[in-house]
């Protein structure tokens, strides 16, 4: 893959590629600052206008909003209190007190710094370690492929806020949805009541959209209204000099690690990583007696290991096709959009273009610090915008989103169930993830499922039987089903005692 | 009694209902006569029965947890915002996007409690128009159209 990082650079390099970077990223630092929109409504906004762009800058943009966002999150955090992502949430505790010092340019230069070190040390992880993944991955047939989606799915849910069962019903219902239409094989249509609309099965971006961006607006219709914020006094971002890195250069290491090996996990998330990377701080820091008052190495613990789950992320998604979280689960559907089979073939079949993904994702995060410096002043204000316009602009432009991917009203109906159904689901305290992710890998774990039972004659635990990589997948699947059942069992029987 | 009148217990058995409702529907119609595993229906009927035992053992949970779902601040706001995003999202079709869209946008920033009629009117109108603008005529990717008139 490597060897094809020239011509990769040759797509970034047009004016199309690098309009792409600059403008995704900026409006990730713009979308990420507005408490209620959150890096995946931002991704699932724009998916929509990528439809008409090529394989490489679609995924790029998409890219570019996510870091940005991931980014901009750590403003709304700093300047008022309110987390613009949820992964910037250990960010207000030592950013907002900062702020209130009246050192908030330079808690946003902290932030930024932190934020671009993390990101760019992910993308270097990404670049290394998604093509040997992905080798590693050529070796599975069906069998192997199935018990791997299995333990995607596994690994989600039982991560995955809510309860398992909760998370592993949320999943059936995205495998469910993803039935629905032709059969892989042999054709014949399924669960469509004689509507012709269903023969192609359900929109998957009407869904995602529905399930996450409409559900959002209705989630926030049924809380308090919240007012317009109080901002901090705030002149722009300064960055810190040299001298003042000395004793938290360890601190931003460490963090960048946890966030990458998070992030590789599937399932974690950027705000996970940033909470136990804070925690970890606290801990190791010298200074992390004085973490949650405005201390600098708390905001560097956050924002690192925020921005370091971005690469990481990635990684599983495109060396095999298994989504690390609800981001890159609308990322994977991107792929599918535009005609691209996620999984282990995809670095091998499309080495130039995942080159440009990844020396773009590099960019992007390059590209962090300069926007940042620049954007933080223009999204202080927005960061007044009364809710009630954000939301009503979501719904709007949702519904033009959604109508553009096949110009049939159809989708749009089914964006509304979507997102009704998605808000019934999340007030019982059903994750959505689980959902969009079932419905992307539903058919590559039916078609698996089906081929596999073709090459046992039928037997299912002869999946197992001189498979070695399918058994140890298949038990560590169950492992990671068990854990947390077994922690829940542990911590109820130790508040018995 | 009182645990299965709860919210929480309602939507598991809405769900178990959805479910068998699609299990058994597997059954009224006809598939072709292939050996069991490589049936169209071998595995959404795998799936749904997963489905139906993991929303009993959801709704035994929830019986003998008995947790009260998040309060709604206003159920008057929801149900309007829900019933409102329904029949917004089924009327572009036949409408057009503007016109939905317009009376959409009045309705969701009065929900969200802007009260200023100037207000609301400006806003609804001008950011539908700028979108119907911005796709139909300078982008010629067009928005579906009302009944009325080809321009919006």
């Amino acid at each position: 893959m490597l060897s094809s990082l020239p011509d990769a650079f040759a797509i970034l390099m047009t004016l199309e590629g690098l309009l792409v970077l600059v403008l995704g990223t900026a409006l990730g630092i713009v979308l990420g600052a507005m408490p209620g929109i959150g890096s995946t409504v931002a991704v699932a906004m724009v998916l929509p206008f990528t439809l008409s762009m090529g394989q490489a800058p679609a995924i790029m943009l998409l890219l570019a909003v996510y870091a940005g966002s991931v980014y901009g999150g750590s403003i709304a955090a700093i300047l008022i209190n309110t987390p613009g992502t949820p992964q910037s949430a250990a960010t207000c505790l030592d950013g907002y007190p900062m702020a209130q010092r009246g050192e908030a340019g330079l808690a946003l230069g902290w932030a930024t710094v932190a934020s671009v070190i993390g990101g760019l040390v992910s993308a270097v992880v990404l670049i290394f370690a998604a093509p040997q993944l992905a080798a590693f991955a050529l070796q599975f047939g069906p069998i192997e492929t199935f018990t791997l989606i299995l333990l995607g799915m596994t690994c989600i849910v039982s991560v995955s806020t809510g309860s398992l069962v909760k998370g592993l019903l949320a999943g059936m219902i995205g495998i469910f949805l993803s039935t629905v239409g032709g059969d892989p094989i042999v054709g014949e249509m399924r669960f469509t009541f004689n509507n012709w609309q269903l023969f192609a099965g359900f929109n998957l971006l009407a869904v995602v959209i529905g399930v996450f961006a409409l559900s959002e607006v209705l989630m926030r219709a049924s809380a308090q209204l919240s007012t317009a914020s109080e901002l901090v006094d705030f002149k722009g971002v300064t960055l810190p000099r040299l001298a003042m890195w000395k004793g938290r250069r360890r601190t931003l290491g460490k963090s960048v690690l946890i966030g990458n090996m998070i992030g590789v996990l599937p399932g974690t998330g950027a705000a996970t990583a940033a909470f136990i990377s804070y925690a970890e701080g606290r801990r190791s820091s010298p200074n992390g007696d004085k973490f949650g008052t405005g201390e600098p190495d708390g905001i560097i613990a956050s924002e690192a290991a925020n921005n370091a789950v971005t690469g990481g992320a990635l990684v599983p998604t495109m060396a095999l096709g298994i989504p690390g979280d609800a981001i890159t689960a609308v990322m994977l559907a991107t792929l599918t959009l535009h005609g691209i089979t996620p999984g282990p073939k995809l670095v091998e079949d499309n080495p130039t273009l995942i080159a440009a993904i990844f020396a773009g994702f590099f960019v992007i995060n390059l590209l962090l610090l300069p926007l940042g410096l620049v954007l933080s002043r223009v999204a202080a204000p927005i960061l007044r915008v009364k809710e009630a316009f954000m939301m009503t602009a979501i719904v709007l432009l949702c519904a033009v989103g959604v109508y553009f991917v096949r110009g049939n009203p159809f989708d749009l109906a089914v964006m509304g169930a979507a997102g009704v159904a998605g808000f019934i689901l999340r007030r019982q305290g059903f994750p959505m993830a689980p959902l969009v992710i079932g419905m992307v890998l539903g058919p590559t774990l039916e078609i698996t499922l089906r081929q596999g039972l073709i090459l046992t004659d039928g037997s299912f635990w002869a999946f197992f039987y001189g498979h070695p990589i399918a058994l140890a997948l298949g038990l560590i699947s169950v492992f990671a089903l068990i854990f947390p059942l077994l922690r829940q069992f542990m911590s109820m029987q130790r508040r018995s005692l | 009694m009182q645990k299965l009148l709860n919210e929480q217990a309602m939507v598991l058995m809405g769900l178990f209902l959805i479910g068998s409702g699609l299990y058994a529907s597997t059954f009224a119609q006809s598939f072709s006569n292939v050996a069991t595993a490589q049936s169209p229906v071998f595995f959404p009927r795998t799936i749904l029965m997963l489905w139906m035992g993991l929303t009993l053992i959801a709704l035994v949970q929830a019986m003998h947890q008995n947790e009260a779902s998040a309060p709604v601040a206003s159920l008057g706001r929801v149900a309007l915002l829900l019933v409102t995003s329904v029949v917004y999202t089924n009327v572009i079709g036949h409408e057009g996007f503007f016109l939905p869209s317009v009376v959409f946008a009045a309705m969701s920033l009065h929900l969200f409690g802007i009260r200023n009629p100037i207000v609301v009117a400006l806003y609804a109108v001008v950011v539908p128009g700028a979108l119907v603008l911005l796709f139909n005529h300078m982008l010629s990717m067009p928005l579906p159209v009302s009944r009325f008139t080809h321009l919006f």
